[in-house]
């Protein structure tokens, strides 16, 4: 679009009863370039009722608008803006579509309406939190102005003393707020959660925006929960953020149990391949095939390929709907190259799961796997999805092959403190659900296991060899 | 009672109405509330809706399947409709909605956002793309989809139904 040679167009403009022929050029985007055809004699200021010109064969009309010249522009005498419904010119040049600032607002009675049914103890929940929340940020900033001027060095020396200290109790406020927060809500039905985590955001909203994961979390900038940039966040468990309160906003979800949980599970995963690839490479002279599953950034094989030796007996495959995420996990893998002097075989594929499985004869092309691992992506299918998935890999794994698929149990510690605050739902299972998916596969050998926290579980499923 | 009923259609809109009224009988005999039965028939309508609009119906013996379960306390609903390469943009279309929506915690914000882009009046197409933000805010459902080898996209959602779901 910014590439774009800015569209330029013949139009009118419309004052009492003159019509007036414009060139004019799109200049931003609520702006307009124009320039008078017969001279006419405009003062800065001017006011017209509206402009009129056609737009890929439709009719426009837009305003009123307001003059305001431009003496030394080369090819134009002026800028139009508008004066009421402010237009917005990117929409309408680039998107076909008539849109204007105040739009925002159509929504504005459903939306004010939404606050009615919540209850009466939530409301006071939230107002205590609100005011709780607002004396701990004004005295974190309070403290961070004071050492302000303090040499970089010193100013970090400072502020971890201060995280170590009542940052840290901070964090412990924190944890009784969330257990008196789980003790108000725990009887709601579905659509009490919704409305009442909807209230909590936009009550909550601008200390949720102050913490770079629940910011990213609330604001899903890729379009979905738990893109590459929140795994990393995860899997980092730092105190990132502008300030000291917006740094342990940011950590205090990241402690929390399902992010450890997360953090279990790329060591259970790393363990699993690492004991597989002395297990099998003995038993076959071919090298092990390994497929990831919505690999995300893959920041596992970090733990797994720790030698060049390590980098030889595997092939790896990593899939994912996300471009940008396949893109972080080429980099590490060049990383891991280029550490140990060495070639890694992968192949990348960006497909969706849900789609993936029109290719004709995956297998065929895919090929079989020894192993096939998939964790965090289950969390978001539902069960006639989950199923589908999970036959098909079944499916590509080679006899006495091993899958394992990770999902969060129903149990989650951290479930109401991501739906509330992240914004962030997953599809929960129960262990019979889980081993539920595979009815359609019945020569499976499965078993659930649980990392520490409890809160995710892996279903292992190994393939007969017959 | 019967756990599950099928359906296999062609696709015309007139069968729409047929499907609906002999769902809304199966629901009933699951003692289901009116409201609960309003809202899963909104549902199977919009996607057989979307089955007609989107699928590939080019060898006429295609059929758009509708397969409505009631286990313990969840409903699925799964709407079938063979597609070809062209459906493949709508496809991801549909995977984009569907990750969009399911997003929100609570899918009033999906379906505030949604109205709000409808309001802005494009120039020419005239898509509405309200049908599967409805099925998540007013129907309380989960949607999801795959499609398979033989490439038939399976539409479904999944409500779990609580306390005053049922009469
Ligand atoms: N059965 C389907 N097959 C292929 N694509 C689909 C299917 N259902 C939905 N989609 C895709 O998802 C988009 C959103 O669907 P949705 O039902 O919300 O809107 P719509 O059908 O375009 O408009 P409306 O339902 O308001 O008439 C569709 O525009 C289409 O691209
Ligand atoms: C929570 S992350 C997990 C990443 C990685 N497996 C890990 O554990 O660190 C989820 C990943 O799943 C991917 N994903 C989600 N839905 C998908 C789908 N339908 N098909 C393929 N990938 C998907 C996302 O793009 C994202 O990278
Ligand atoms: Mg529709």
């Amino acid at each position: 679009m910014i590439n774009q040679q800015p569209p330029r167009f013949n139009a009118h403009l419309l004052q009492g009863q003159a019509r007036i022929p414009i060139e004019a050029q799109y200049a931003s985007r609520f702006s307009l370039l124009i320039r008078f055809f017969n001279g006419f004699p405009s003062d800065q200021g001017a006011e017209f009722n509206k402009i009129v010109f056609q737009q890929n064969g439709d009719k426009v009309e837009m305003g009123p608008c307001q003059y305001i010249v431009e003496p030394h522009h080369q090819n134009f005498q002026g800028r139009l803006v508008f004066k009421q419904a402010v237009y917005d010119l990117n929409s309408l040049f680039f998107k076909n579509k008539i849109d204007k600032l105040q739009t925002e607002f159509s929504n504005l009675p459903l939306i004010l309406a939404h606050k009615t049914k919540i209850k009466k103890e939530f409301k006071e929940f939230i107002a205590n939190l609100t005011y709780d929340l607002n004396v701990y940020k004004n005295i974190f900033d309070t403290l961070d102005a004071r050492y302000a001027d303090e040499p970089e060095l010193i100013k970090q020396k400072v502020q971890q003393a201060v995280i170590e200290t009542e940052g840290r109790k901070f964090m412990r406020f924190m944890d009784q707020k969330l257990e008196e927060f789980e003790r108000t809500i725990i009887n709601y039905s579905k659509k009490e959660h919704e409305r009442h985590g909807y209230y909590l955001r936009k009550q909550l909203w601008h200390f949720l925006m102050c913490s770079p994961f629940m910011a990213r979390t609330n604001l899903k900038p890729r379009g979905y929960s738990g893109d590459s940039v929140m795994m990393k966040m995860l899997y980092d468990n730092q105190y990132e953020g502008h300030s000291t309160f917006a740094k342990l906003m940011h950590k205090h979800p990241n402690e929390h149990p399902a992010a450890q949980a997360v953090r279990n599970r790329r060591k259970l995963v790393a363990k699993m391949l690492g004991e597989l690839k002395f297990g099998r490479q003995k038993a076959s002279g071919r090298k092990i095939r390994v497929l990831s599953v919505a690999c995300g950034p893959a920041f596992e094989l970090q733990d797994v390929l720790t030698s060049a030796h390590d980098c030889t007996g595997i092939q790896f495959t990593l899939l994912d709907q996300d471009k940008s995420a396949l893109s972080e996990a080429a980099s590490l893998i060049a990383m891991i190259e280029k550490k140990f002097n060495t070639k890694i075989e992968v192949e990348f594929l960006n497909e969706s799961v849900r789609t993936m499985l029109t290719t004709p004869k995956l297998d065929k092309m895919w090929g079989q796997f020894d192993y096939i691992y998939s964790m965090g992506l289950f969390d978001y299918l539902t069960p006639p999805v989950a199923r589908a998935v999970i036959e098909k890999l079944y499916q590509i794994l080679n006899k006495g092959g091993e899958m394992v698929v990770g999902n969060f149990h129903i149990s989650n510690a951290s479930r109401y403190y991501m739906e509330y605050w992240l914004d962030w739902v997953l599809y929960y299972r129960t262990e019979q659900e889980f081993i539920d998916l595979l009815k359609n596969v019945p020569t499976a050998e499965s078993r659930v296991l649980f990392e520490d926290t409890g809160s995710q579980m892996f279903l292992h499923v190994t393939k007969s060899e017959s | 009672m019967k756990k599950s009923i099928e359906f296999k259609i062609k696709p015309d809109w007139d069968e729409i109405e047929k499907v609906r009224n002999e769902s809304a009988e199966f629901l009933q005999s699951h003692e289901l509330s009116d409201d609960t039965i309003h809202s899963l028939s909104m549902i199977i309508s919009e996607l057989i809706e979307n089955g007609i609009k989107y699928g590939n119906f080019k060898v006429v013996a295609n059929k758009v399947a509708v397969v409505i379960n009631i286990d313990h306390n969840t409903v699925t609903i799964e709407v079938f409709n063979p597609v070809d390469e062209s459906a493949f943009s709508h496809l991801s279309r549909l995977d984009r909605t569907i990750q969009w929506i399911r997003g929100y915690q609570d899918p009033f914000e999906a379906y505030v956002e949604r109205i709000k882009e409808v309001s802005k009046k494009p120039l020419q197409d005239t898509e509405s793309g309200i049908g599967l933000v409805r099925i998540a805010y007013e129907g309380k459902a989960l949607l999801d989809f795959f499609v398979n080898d033989n490439n038939m996209l399976n539409v479904s959602v999944v409500s779990n139904l609580e306390g005053n779901d049922r009469k």
